[in-house]
């Protein structure tokens, strides 16, 4: 389970997100959208422990990524937007690595990039790697052993359309085996295949929560399964210019 | 377990660039440099024996290897920042720093290993092996030297956060340690009074790690014999405490800064 309880987080005099209140609950899967500077990725940061949040509690599986954050880490599974370590690693001793750091067996590492067909990559560094390996290697990394809570920025970045599936495969496997996940997309397909539920953030605010079809409802848009992407991003643009335009007016 | 892996980890990174042979290789060909840079009353060129060598090495030590190990520390350091998927692991952030400290500390040692070993094989085969000891302590005491030097870089980088701002401040530091600190040092000797002076002196080496580096390697060559009244009186200063202290000095200049690197680190945002 993942909880974000009135979590603040200000740079210098800019709020970059004001007191949010957010669950995923095990097995669910929950897509955070919304304009460059949302805050997005300032939430995502707070939960992998990069970020320190000004206010409020952050909980990974009941346990506090502030005041328990070795706890709270053990089962996280974490994809960062950038690279996260230096292009000079390589990818075996990462994983490596990321298996110990997880009471994993040292095999479980290398094993986990084989089931990701880099099985020949083993001795590259991440610069010698093109872009969308790199992003397999590091989502293979994030869903290795077993994890309460999988978060993810941008997971569909620099992936071709086989890539891509194998990141919503990776998320549904996440979401089978019980963690509860919470990824942050600008690719609003990859939102309405996978989310059971949206939250759409402008400005470091929470503005709408809910299943497509809550949000379709509260937006007044006729809704249709079978073309998922024309609604959504019919709804994005309404809930996100809306906010827009009522922060302009104030 | 996981520090292994972490050690292993970052070892692999500090090895892999080109770094350690450069390194090895510019250390070696300094001190054949300095060995054969010795004239014979004929002219001739000759080799000095490793006692020599040791005593004009150690002063080309105390400016280069400061100064790569600042900067390599710093640059390590600044890198932190970019660490959000390691700091994402169950790793304490304070294992992250002194692993980095360790793993660079471990290849400079390396390349000094390697470079002026490569020399003293040379030195050896011309010039005899006398003194040989004094040479391997040259090694200890610029190990001990990198080792502090890194963990000061590594604070830096830290710090400033990011490259070109921490580099900057490696070189002001460096800059301070190598030159300012002795300027101060002959201010503050030449205004004290004779009895305060000697204990002044040792508190002043003790408060730079370059100069506790060059005071330890100069006391351990038995400097009296070797570099005339300067290492005299410093060889009777170091007689006994004296040594221990400033030995105790520069290694607390690694544990220090390693420390406030590492509690940094931890509440720092990346």
């Amino acid at each position: 389970m993942i909880e974000l309880h009135g979590v603040t987080k200000r740079f210098g005099t800019q709020l970059a997100l004001a007191p949010l209140t957010l669950t995923v609950a095990p097995g669910e899967i929950v897509a955070l959208v919304g304009p460059n500077g949302a805050g997005k990725s300032t939430t995502l940061r707070i939960l992998a422990g990069a970020l320190h949040p000004d206010a409020g509690s952050a909980l990974i599986g009941k346990r506090n990524v502030v005041t328990d954050p070795l706890q709270a880490r053990r089962h996280l599974g974490y994809l960062p937007q950038r690279l996260g370590v230096p292009l000079s690693a390589v990818v075996g001793d990462l994983a490596l690595l990321v298996a110990a750091a997880r009471g994993l067996p040292a095999a479980a590492g290398p094993s986990a990039l084989v089931n990701y067909g880099l099985g020949d990559r083993l001795d590259a560094t991440l610069g010698e790697m093109s872009g969308g390996q790199r992003q397999r290697a590091m989502l293979a990394l994030a869903t290795l052993g077993p994890i309460e809570a999988l978060v993810l920025d941008e997971p569909s970045i620099s992936l071709d359309v086989d890539g891509a599936d194998e990141v919503r495969e990776a998320i549904r496997a996440a979401k089978r085996g019980g963690a509860a996940v919470l990824f942050a997309s600008h690719h609003l397909s990859d939102v309405a295949q996978l989310a059971d539920r949206i939250a759409v953030m402008v400005a470091g605010e929470l503005v709408a929560c809910g299943t497509l079809e809550e949000l379709a409802a509260s937006t007044g848009v006729a809704w249709d399964r079978r073309v998922m992407d024309a609604p959504i991003e019919r709804i994005y643009r309404l809930l996100v210019r809306g906010r827009t335009r009522i922060q302009d007016a104030a | 377990m996981t520090v292994r892996a972490l050690l292993r980890f970052d070892n692999a990174s500090a090895r892999r660039g080109r770094l350690v042979p450069i390194f090895a290789a510019g250390f070696a060909l300094a001190s054949v440099g300095v060995a054969l840079a010795g004239l014979s009353a004929g002219g001739a060129v000759v080799v000095q024996g490793f006692a020599r060598t040791s005593i004009s090495l150690l002063q080309l030590t105390l400016w280069t290897v400061p100064l790569l190990a600042l900067l390599l520390g710093a640059v390590s350091g600044a890198e932190c920042a970019e660490l959000e998927l390691l700091t994402a692991l169950p790793l304490p952030r304070t294992h992250i720093v002194v692993s980095r400290w360790a793993a660079w500390t471990i290849a400079l040692t390396i390349s000094l290993a390697l470079g002026f070993g490569a020399a003293g094989v040379v030195i050896g085969i011309l010039a005899g092996s006398a003194d040989v000891a004094r040479y391997v302590a040259l090694i200890g005491v610029a190990t001990l030297l990198v080792s502090a030097s890194l963990a000061i870089g590594l604070w830096i980088g830290i710090a400033a956060r990011s490259r070109a701002r921490a580099v900057g401040f490696a070189v002001l530091v460096w800059f301070v340690l190598v030159v300012g600190a002795d300027l101060t040092a002959i201010a503050l000797l030449s205004i004290l009074p004779a009895p305060a002076s000697s204990w002044s002196l040792l508190l002043l080496l003790t408060a730079n790690p370059v100069d506790s580096a060059r005071a330890l390697g100069l006391g351990l060559f038995q400097a009296d014999v070797v570099a005339g009244p300067t290492g005299a009186a410093l060889h009777r200063l170091l007689g006994g405490p004296g040594a221990v202290l400033v030995l105790t000095g520069l290694i607390a200049w690694t544990v220090v800064p390693l420390r406030l690197a590492g509690l940094r680190f931890a509440k720092q945002d990346l």
